[in-house]
């Protein structure tokens, strides 16, 4: 045998060892897509104005408070847009006073002063950012809830500046779920002024009808609405203890045996907690979760640390509360923009049928070639076999994900594959049919037949390169498989098939089975 | 003797360039009145946004009576397709339009569609039991399941729902053998016949009951998204077509490039225009067809132009038609064996690749045929006529 025939043959069973390894067991290395194993896949919106809405607002009190303590009377701060305020009526006498609060402490902003008011908006760079860091919170939050709620290998990533892709395989109810992500989950403790009653204007009665400027009416919600006995609350509109103030949650029951949660409070929220429910006994505190009453129980004593929260709940819900709780309030509402739920049996039957479609072709493919090529086909067969398996062992390396369009692009491989070897064969004959001998036939069969499947190869790698980088899920699930099947291609059906017939035919070789 | 289907023929391809454009020309547009003015394209859920839902029902029920319970509620104009499995599973796609302030409404008021439809199919099914306070086994999540059967038997609960929603999904019973709808459960017995606890199924029978019909998969796309996935895959599409636009016209010229191109453009619009007369509705698995298509007819197409490249350094007195003529004819065996394995290969995918896949097959069956069309009669006229349109400085050759 030559010498370089030995390396040759050592690469090819390297490679085609190192491919086994990687990709045993099969089972477990390779990764179905949703569409193969079923689960549920999201495209969320981050809404990240609310942030900043929200912070907006806090801006706003905090400038209210400023105001107050250092004497400088406005008659009023009101909020244009989200990041937009203005601030009307002051003094004309203490617009310097108003120039260096604003300095002082509203870095972030800029302001511009006409007459008596100073219009206030978010520098572009700090409002991005506050967008920015509430969509990877956001991303946090919900990666968080989802590990809670038990999702084996959960996909959770950005995409683009303010979508997230959620991609939970396994899961098998949709409704549950979307809410576990979705819930806002902002918990808030708030004193009762007044209520329950069946509308506002029960409620408005003390207040000549209208909402005084610390107060605020909400909802009860539906659940509970006949056992706290009203529709509407009055209550405070700061709140006394919020989620933030949590140190722990868990699923209890309540004296009734009803599912609920209780709670512990960290140092600073239990001082705040027992100071209002000391202050307050024998009035209502209500419990009042992403802007719905789930409970207002009247305050019997002094509270520390710990209590329950009762909200009429089923066991889900309680254990869904815990969970987003836990998990913490999320930054900024969420948006489905895409929802797409595969059941188990759907996805069974894809990879049922894909196998038998596969099984198939691929028999049928090898039968053809070895009637129609005779044991030259045999050496395709082999190159056929060794490129499925690099196929599988690169797929486990670069732990991608199989999916249907994958399969299809396993298909246009094995289709392109098949072609080189045809490529070659048929030039092998050609040249043979000019009289040459048989070792030269096919050196020049394959050198000839090279630069077609070269190029062919590589135009398809390219084009398969430019959807992988701009192509959405599923067709970067064919970009991948295709890209490997190519490169695998230009090793077996060039490299090794030759390699097999510089084995097989020698200087003795009286015929050529083409 | 090597077996051979083609003895290199001398067929006058080249002769038939400008019936060949023609018949082209005439097939696109066709198409294109079809789809603008006709029929229409169907875009898919994926890029038409909307819901699609696929059910698979645990007795036969003919098309007829879906259509009658959606007409109830309003929702008569939906697309029913049954998929496979004699006239247990269906695919439906609901067609109503709903114009709403705000997309993300729009989304939600799809997926309550998604509900309605839901409900017209059950029909009052299961109400009573639902009163008793059972739950439908068809249509329980794993976990709410296990947490049923762990009241029951402590510790054993995930095992045992697992063993229970593994027979609801098997397509033939362990002890008997029977083949079954997968995805439903239609009798008590067929748990019993995989080999489920006899005092699990006591259990099941007192806490649940065997709804109508399963929901085998749930597909929402809002407008927002559907416009975004749209858009990716026309970018996508574009920038490969591009990239091997490049990628020709170096290594062979550009006239090559955009013969290469121009193929390609007619391999996909012939296939949107068969779309639009089948009534099929483009969906992103439609698109990797599509693009698989233009894979093969680029790998012809340069197998061919790889061909006259050679003859041209061999045939030094011929004319480029001969040249390209000849070419064809070389490597004609090897197109139709090559398209002969993949049709087959394809064949095989329509036939039994399953739902899901069909009409990405369908795409592959005729743009595989069409290829070699494009491939023989196309690629090389179009060569001809860019390099009489514009001739080269060096090396023209008429």
């Amino acid at each position: 045998m030559k010498k370089g025939l030995r390396w040759k043959i050592l690469l090819t069973l390297a490679v085609l060892a190192i491919s086994l390894i990687v990709a045993y067991p099969i089972q477990k290395k390779i990764k179905l897509g949703l569409d193969l194993k079923g689960g549920m896949h999201l495209v969320l919106q981050v809404l990240s104005e609310d942030a900043v809405t929200m912070e907006t607002d806090q801006e706003i009190l905090r400038l209210q408070e400023l105001f107050k303590k250092n004497n400088i009377t406005v008659s009023g701060i009101a909020k244009d847009a989200p990041g937009k305020f203005t601030i009307q009526g002051f003094n004309p006498d203490q617009e310097g006073q108003v120039k260096d609060q604003l300095d002082q402490y509203l870095r972030d902003w800029e302001y511009s002063f006409t007459g008596t008011s100073v219009k206030v908006s978010y520098k572009t760079a700090a409002m991005t950012a506050i967008k920015d860091s509430a969509v990877e919170q956001s991303v946090e939050t919900i990666r968080n809830r989802v590990d809670q709620f038990g999702v084996a290998e959960p996909i959770i990533q950005r995409y683009g500046r303010e979508q997230l892709i959620v991609e939970l395989p396994g899961v098998d109810n949709p409704e549950r779920v979307q809410n576990i992500i979705k819930t806002a989950a902002l918990l808030e403790w708030k004193l009762v002024r007044s209520g329950p009653a069946p509308d506002e204007a029960t409620l408005l009665k003390d207040y000549a009808g209208k909402v005084p400027d610390d107060m605020e009416i909400v909802q009860v919600s539906p659940k509970a609405r006949a056992i706290e006995g009203g529709s509407h609350f009055l209550l405070n509109r700061v709140a006394t203890v919020t989620g933030k103030d949590l140190r722990m949650v868990r699923r209890t029951v309540d004296e009734w045996n009803n599912p609920a949660v209780s709670f512990g409070l960290k140092a600073d929220g239990a001082r705040r907690f027992e100071a209002l429910t000391g202050e307050n006994i024998g009035r209502r505190l209500a419990i009042v979760l992403d802007g719905k009453v789930q409970s207002a129980p009247v305050i019997n004593a002094r509270i520390g640390d710990q209590g329950v929260i009762q909200g009429h709940f089923t066991i889900e819900d309680a254990t869904d509360l815990v969970i987003v709780l836990k998990a913490g309030a999320l930054p900024a509402g969420i948006k489905t923009l895409e929802n797409r739920t595969i059941g188990p049996s759907l996805g069974a039957d894809s990879v049922r049928s894909g196998l038998l479609a596969g099984l198939i072709a691929v028999l049928s493919v090898m039968v053809f070639m070895v009637v129609y090529y005779k044991l030259s086909g045999v050496n395709a067969i082999v190159a056929l076999l060794l490129n499925l398996v690099i196929m599988f062992g690169a797929l486990s390396y670069f732990r991608a994900t199989l999916t249907l369009p994958g399969i299809a692009g396993i298909i246009l491989g094995i289709g392109m594959a098949v072609d080189a070897n045809v490529l070659i064969f048929e030039r092998i004959r050609e040249e043979s049919a000019l009289g040459k001998s048989i070792l030269n036939s096919i050196s020049l069969g394959f050198s000839r037949a090279f630069s077609a499947i070269f190029d062919s190869n590589l135009t398809t790698i390219i084009s398969a390169v430019f959807l992988f980088q701009f192509g959405t899920g599923p067709i970067k699930g064919y970009a991948i498989t295709l890209i490997i099947s190519l490169v695998a291609n230009l090793f077996t059906a060039v490299f090794v098939s030759h390699l097999i017939f510089d084995v097989t035919h020698g200087k003795n070789t009286k015929k050529l089975s083409i | 003797m090597p077996l051979e289907l083609f003895k290199t023929p001398h067929l006058k391809f080249m002769k038939f360039k400008y019936a060949a454009l023609a018949f082209t020309l005439l097939i696109m547009l066709a198409g294109a009145v079809n789809i603008f003015f006709g029929k229409g394209l169907h875009l898919g859920v994926d890029f038409g946004g909307g819901t699609l839902i696929r059910v698979t029902f645990k007795d036969q029920i003919p098309v007829s009576s879906i259509r009658d319970s959606l007409k109830k509620v309003g929702l008569g104009n939906s697309t029913i397709q049954e998929t496979g499995k004699g006239g247990h599973e269906f695919m439906i796609r609901t067609m109503q339009v709903i114009q709403t302030a705000s997309a993300q409404e729009e989304l939600e008021a799809h997926a309550k569609l998604a509900d309605r439809v839901i409900a017209a199919l059950k029909d009052n099914d299961g109400q009573a039991e639902t009163q008793r306070g059972l739950v439908d086994l068809n249509g329980i999540d794993r976990a709410g399941l296990a947490t049923l059967l762990d009241s029951a038997f402590p510790g054993e609960g995930a095992a045992l729902a697992a063993r229970v929603l593994e027979t609801r999904n098997a397509e033939d019973l362990v002890l008997t053998g029977t083949s079954r709808i997968p995805g439903v459960l239609a009798d008590w017995s067929d748990l019993q016949n995989n080999g489920v606890r006899p005092d699990v199924i006591k259990v099941l029978q007192d806490k649940t009951y065997l709804g109508k019909l399963a929901i085998l998969s749930r597909e929402t796309v809002g407008p927002q998204a559907g416009a975004d996935l749209r858009k990716k895959a026309t970018l996508a599409v574009i920038w490969s077509l591009i990239g091997m636009l490049i990628y020709i016209a170096v290594r062979f010229k550009l006239a090559y490039g955009v013969s290469a191109i121009l193929t390609l453009t007619q391999d996909v619009l012939l296939s949107l225009a068969i779309f639009s007369f089948t009534n099929r509705e483009i969906n992103l698995p439609v698109i990797a067809a599509l693009l698989t298509i233009v894979g093969y007819s680029i790998n012809d197409t340069i197998v061919t132009f790889d061909r006259v490249r050679e003859n041209l350094k061999i045939m030094r007195k011929d004319s480029l038609e001969t040249v390209m003529n000849t070419s064809i004819n070389q490597m004609l065996g090897r197109t139709v064996i090559t398209t002969g394995t993949v049709f087959l290969t394809v064949l095989a995918l329509f036939l039994f690749g399953g739902q899901v896949i069909n009409d990405f097959a369908f795409v592959m069956l005729i743009g595989s045929i069409e290829g070699v069309y494009s491939t023989v009669f196309l690629s090389c006229p179009v060569v001809l006529f860019w390099q009489r349109l514009f001739p080269p400085k060096r090396g023209f050759r008429k």
